[in-house]
């Protein structure tokens, strides 16, 4: 007790406002591991269409290795701070931050419909990397919070009614976070919609469904939710222009492979040439043919194609499986997380890397129709890789304060989490 | 319910990457080939380098057949517009030769295009020329000139139906160019650089060079020296018989080379699809919807290699074979003899002989001397049989082709051109051993012929000796192939002693050459199935005959004069071959005293002597001496000296400037002993050379002279004149006599 007298302010504020303990190394290094890997496949993926759009071949490279550097920065300071302190601030903030600019994306002077970047001191932002964090600190604030709250009798009882009127249970907490959490969710992914951004919107919704499911929301929801979406897109798509024009064409050059090859096609073509020249090991590092313009934007959306080039099948399942350890270990961290909150932050991050890994891959490979969605550490763009690196400082700042790193099993703090449902 | 939730989106997520990863691997590893060959194939720019075509060369390494650069000019119309559109057609058409007014035209019309010919084959200086052209004007893309090629064939007709000639895409249509096209062809190189893509070169790490390999050089057997003799004989054969065709063979016949293979009329390979005028002639006078058809015939007819892809009824010549079959058989033995009378019966048909009155009695010698019909009869049906004809008829490889690399060697069809053995009647024996109801191509002739002469082996004949690289390195050597012994050497060697004799005192008399020993014989066969009698004359020799090297075949088809039989027309031209081939080859004449006698010897030289010591001395070597003018010493002589006359020629010695003597007028030796046309060109002021058959010198008569009758020449000057025996009428048969 003597001791805690003698805090000095520092002490204190260290105390509140830092994550102490130690990081997870294993997260660590996989993070560190993609990082290198995404910047040795930016310079190797982007020299040929830095040179011929520039003069020389280490245009995008130099710009991402500077974010990556201060990504490296940021997720070094973020994994510092106690995420818990300051949770009500990042989410007023994530979530109104990004609201203003993904409409100030509608002032930007655009020559078509489409409206994705603002430019901010001559940098180029894209909202939407900022609106899915946003999104995120949001969600997981308001449904950790209120779930933690007592529910009022008054709002088991509307529940109650509603469960009745189903004779189905489909409520068993309140109400009001869900309505708030679904509300952020559905605006953002309006407005990512009228950004003319199709995978941006997909991606959006995702991340929503996720924290809402882990939220504690019942699956009856969801499926009548999914139905629901998917008359309204079906009726939408076939009846109305709602759906704009790129899209329906990128969705028929999608069912239609002989369609249109110098146009809609083109692009997926040449990233299924450069998978199918790379074989089972591929044409070696710096070995692909296809990145001379062929593929179109090599260094960003289609990288993965161009590593598929390079390194084959083995090397595309080597970075695959790293994702997939990044994933695992993300989650390991999500459920020994404190508290209810730094779970579904986890969560919501690790599922993000997830959805957006699974739906770049599908692209490249034709398996889903083109869309632009970056491949995570690997597609150059400065505002994707920063603000995932700060994703990743969080996971490391969770990881700091995690169950498993003061001593208690795993097995007991699944319990809690149990405990804490019930 | 929370890590029950983790769980299942944790199980979701990786699930759903799994199978991207399977799609990764399905791309990669089963479509992987179907997408690389589409990447590759945009991602290539592949820029072609020809081969250039091999040459052809004789066994001298003349040039027969060569491939030279040329470029081809072209115009892409759509960029020609108002502002250019007369410069380019002016200065085109001022470099090229063309009108400027047609170019014009063409370029309007085509304005939607981008590729018109303007012209190809043009030259070097011209290429210099519309480059510079192009150069001045700034005309790049619009006016272009590529390279192309294009074939020579220096000697023109030459050896065409041999060489062949090649189309407009340099790929051979006839001859060897045909035969051997891949090896002459060679492997175009390829210039692989891969490109952008917006079209650029890609960075120079992805450039591949193929070199080109360029075609090979095939040195062929034929020998143009021979060559040109052979076919310098055969056009005056063609001509002075009116024949349809005339053929000649030389084979070298150790090894079974063919140095000189001919068919007249030929085409020139530079423009093979120009007709003769009797085929052009031929065809105006076909109905005008059958002319186009006419045509195209009439082109193969030219083009065709009738030596090997026709057919022919050999006639008495085939006689060699039967002889030679039986003696090698011992059917008969070498002192065999036969009374002829003219006429001979087997199975109640009547065999008459040529000569109604009958040989008498007749050694094996005789009956080729003779080329006795009755006696090869009775060899065939009392000796030989069937069975060992057909034996021998297929030993000589009269059933089956020679195996020469030409293209469109003739098959013989058992039952088409020879009977098949199973129905061979003996009414076929009667027939075939005179030579009669079965063909044979030209060059089994001769092979067969070269084969008895060669100790009885068969070779295969070939022409083309050996393939060379650019640099003359042999890359392919052909070695001679023996495909059988057909007849012993001791039976080879009595076939010759008889041959000789076909020469020295039979139907082959015009073929004698003095101081050489020739063996051979003669053939003359009716064509079947035409409407008039038409006929096939034929000679087949063999020289020297102590130690054959090189066999000749001459044949002339449908004679239209009044000789056709193979010892009146063919024989000369077999003569005149050998007599030039012969010591072209190296082969030194041996001569008797008798052929000494008929020998010119060179001229003295007399100019600048005393006129009358000059006199003197030409007298006392027994020439006839004019002397022209008052002058002390000889200005000139004529034939001036060293030139080959009679021993009592005349020679004409000029004495005084200004002074020259009349003319001489040329006289017809037609007809004319060999002493008739000595008395009668010595009384003109002439000097004859005397050419052709001098054996058994009452019965040969002079048929060709080199200066037409009535020419007015210098006196003294050498008239060649040819001589003949027609008395060497042989053997005309037909089938069913």
């Amino acid at each position: 007790m003597a001791q805690q007298k003698k805090r000095t302010k520092w002490e204190q504020f260290s105390r509140l406002f830092l994550a102490h303990g130690s990081i997870d190394v294993s997260f660590f290094v996989i993070v560190l591991l993609l990082l290198c890997l995404g910047l040795v496949m930016v310079y190797s993926a982007s020299y040929p269409i830095s040179y011929s759009k520039f003069g020389t071949s280490t245009v995008y490279i130099k710009k991402q290795l500077g974010f990556a550097a201060v990504g490296l920065v940021g997720m070094l300071f973020i994994s510092k701070i106690n995420y818990k302190r300051l949770k009500v601030i990042a989410a007023i903030v994530g979530y109104l931050g990004s609201l203003v600019l993904l409409i100030a994306v509608f002032f930007e002077p655009s020559s078509d419909d489409i409206h994705r970047w603002i430019y901010i001191g001559g940098q180029q932002i894209q909202p939407s990397e900022f609106a899915k964090l946003g999104l995120i600190l949001f969600c997981a604030y308001v449904l950790s919070e209120w779930h933690e709250k007592t529910v009022s009798k008054k709002e088991l009882q509307w529940g109650r009614k509603i469960n009745a009127f189903f004779r189905v249970p489909l409520i068993n907490e309140s109400l009001i976070p869900i309505g708030v959490c679904g509300g952020a969710i559905a605006l953002f992914v309006a407005l990512v919609f009228l950004e003319s951004h199709l995978s941006g919107t997909v991606l959006m919704a995702l991340i929503g469904v996720v924290m809402l499911y882990l939220g504690g929301v019942r699956k009856k929801w969801f499926i009548c939710g999914f139905i629901l979406l998917s008359l309204v897109v079906v009726v939408l798509y076939t009846s109305t222009d709602f759906f704009r024009g790129y899209m329906v064409e990128r969705i028929e050059s999608w069912l239609d492979k002989d369609a249109d090859p110098l146009g809609a096609r083109w692009q997926t073509n040449q990233a299924l040439y450069a998978i199918g020249s790379g074989g089972l090991f591929g044409t070696g590092l710096g070995g692909s043919k296809q990145k001379y313009l062929y593929v179109s934007e090599p260094q960003n959306d289609m990288i993965f194609s161009i590593i598929c080039e390079e390194t084959g099948v083995i090397g595309a399942g080597l970075i695959i499986l790293l994702f997939c350890l990044l994933i695992w270990r993300g989650v390991v961290i999500g459920i020994n997380a404190e508290d209810r909150y730094g779970m579904l932050l986890s969560m919501g991050i690790v599922f993000q890397v997830g959805a957006q890994v699974f739906l770049n891959i599908a692209v490249a490979t034709d398996t889903l129709p083109n869309t632009g969605i970056s491949l995570p550490f690997f597609s150059a763009g400065g505002t994707s890789l920063v603000i995932m690196m700060l994703e990743m400082g969080l996971l490391l700042s969770i990881s700091r304060q995690s169950r498993l790193r003061k001593g208690t099993v795993s097995k007991s703090s699944a319990k809690r989490i149990e405990t804490e449902e019930t | 319910m929370a890590k029950r939730g983790v769980v299942v989106l944790l199980v979701m997520a990786f699930l759903l990457i799994g199978v991207c990863w399977g799609r990764v691997a399905y791309i990669a590893l089963i479509k992987g080939d179907e997408y690389k060959t589409k990447a590759e194939t945009q991602q290539l720019s592949v820029t072609t380098v020809n081969a250039t075509r091999g040459t052809i060369y004789d066994r001298n390494m003349n040039v027969l057949a060569q491939s030279a650069a040329v470029w081809l000019v072209h115009v892409n119309p759509s960029k020609v517009d108002n502002e250019n559109r007369e410069v380019i057609c002016n200065g085109l058409a001022e470099i090229l030769g063309l009108d400027a007014a047609v170019l014009r035209e063409k370029l309007i019309a085509n304005a939607a295009y981008g590729y018109l010919e303007v012209k190809d084959e043009i030259e070097y200086e011209q290429k210099t020329k519309i480059q510079e052209f192009i150069n001045n004007e700034d005309l790049y893309g619009i006016v272009n000139i590529d390279p192309d090629t294009i074939r020579y064939y220096p000697n023109g007709n030459l050896c065409s139906t041999i060489i062949g000639f090649t189309g407009k895409d340099d790929d051979g249509l006839a001859g060897i160019e045909y035969y051997y096209d891949d090896e002459l062809t060679g492997t175009d190189g390829r210039i692989v650089t891969a490109k952008d893509g917006s079209q650029q070169p890609m960075p120079d790490q992805f450039m591949t060079t193929y070199d080109a390999q360029q075609g090979a050089s095939p040195v062929l057997t034929i020998d143009s020296e021979i060559q040109t003799i052979l076919e310098s004989a055969l056009q005056t054969a063609l001509i002075e018989n009116d024949a349809q065709n005339v053929y000649g063979v030389v084979m070298d016949i150790k090894t079974g080379a063919i140095l000189g293979m001919a068919n007249l009329p030929n085409y020139d390979p530079n423009d093979p699809y120009t007709l003769t005028a009797e085929m052009i002639a031929e065809i105006e006078a076909k109905p005008e919807e059958e002319q186009n058809e006419a045509f195209v015939e009439k082109q193969n007819e030219l083009w065709r290699n009738k030596l090997i892809t026709d057919f022919y009824e050999p006639g008495s010549v085939a006689k060699v074979f039967l002889v030679a079959s039986a003696l090698e058989e011992g059917v008969i033995s070498a002192d065999e003899t036969y009374e002829c009378e003219g006429r001979i019966t087997v199975n109640d048909r009547n065999v008459k002989d040529y000569n109604p009155v009958g040989h008498g009695l007749e050694t094996l010698e005789d009956l080729l001397v003779n080329s006795c019909n009755t006696f090869s009869v009775h060899i065939a049906t009392e000796h030989l049989k069937k069975d060992l004809f057909n034996k021998y008829f297929q030993a000589f490889g009269f059933t089956e082709r020679t195996g020469i690399d030409l293209p469109g060697e003739g098959d013989p069809i058992e039952g088409v051109m020879y009977h098949a053995p199973e129905t061979f009647t003996t009414s076929n024996l009667v027939s075939c051993s005179f030579g009669q109801s079965f063909t044979i191509t030209p060059l089994q002739m001769i092979t067969a012929i070269s084969c008895v002469a060669n100790d009885g082996k068969l070779m295969t004949p070939y022409i083309v000796d050996r393939f060379v690289d650019e640099q003359g390195n042999t890359v392919v050597q052909n070695e001679p192939v023996v495909r059988r012994q057909v007849i012993s050497p001791s039976t080879s060697e009595k076939m010759l002693t008889y041959m000789e004799q076909v020469i020295l005192r039979g139907t082959g008399t015009n073929a004698y050459v003095p101081g050489y020993r020739i063996a051979g014989k003669t053939g003359t066969s009716e064509k079947l199935g035409k409407k008039e009698k038409v006929y096939i004359a034929s000679f087949a020799g063999v020289a020297p005959a102590d130690d054959p090297s090189v066999a000749v075949l001459i044949l002339i088809d449908e004679p239209g004069g009044v000789n056709y039989s193979g010892g009146v027309i063919a024989s000369p031209v077999g003569g005149q071959v050998f007599e030039k081939i012969l010591p072209y080859l190296g082969i030194e004449p041996v001569y008797t005293e008798e052929e000494l006698n008929n020998m010119s010897s060179p001229t003295p030289e007399v100019v600048g002597l005393q006129t009358a010591e000059a006199e003197q001395q030409l007298q006392n070597k027994g020439y006839e001496v004019r002397v022209i003018g008052d002058g002390e010493k000889v200005l000139s002589q004529s034939p001036e000296a060293g030139r080959s006359i009679m021993d009592e020629g005349i020679i004409i010695l000029y004495t005084q400037e200004g002074v020259t003597s009349a003319k001489a007028t040329v006289p017809d030796f037609s007809g004319m002993t060999v002493g008739e046309a000595n008395y009668y060109a010595s009384q003109n002021g002439l000097n004859i050379k005397i050419t052709g058959s001098t054996l058994m010198t009452n019965a040969v008569k002079a048929y060709r002279q080199s200066e037409a009758a009535g020419t007015q020449v210098e006196p003294g000057t050498i008239v060649t004149v040819y001589f003949r025996s027609d008395e060497a009428n042989d053997d005309v048969v037909a089938q069913g006599q």
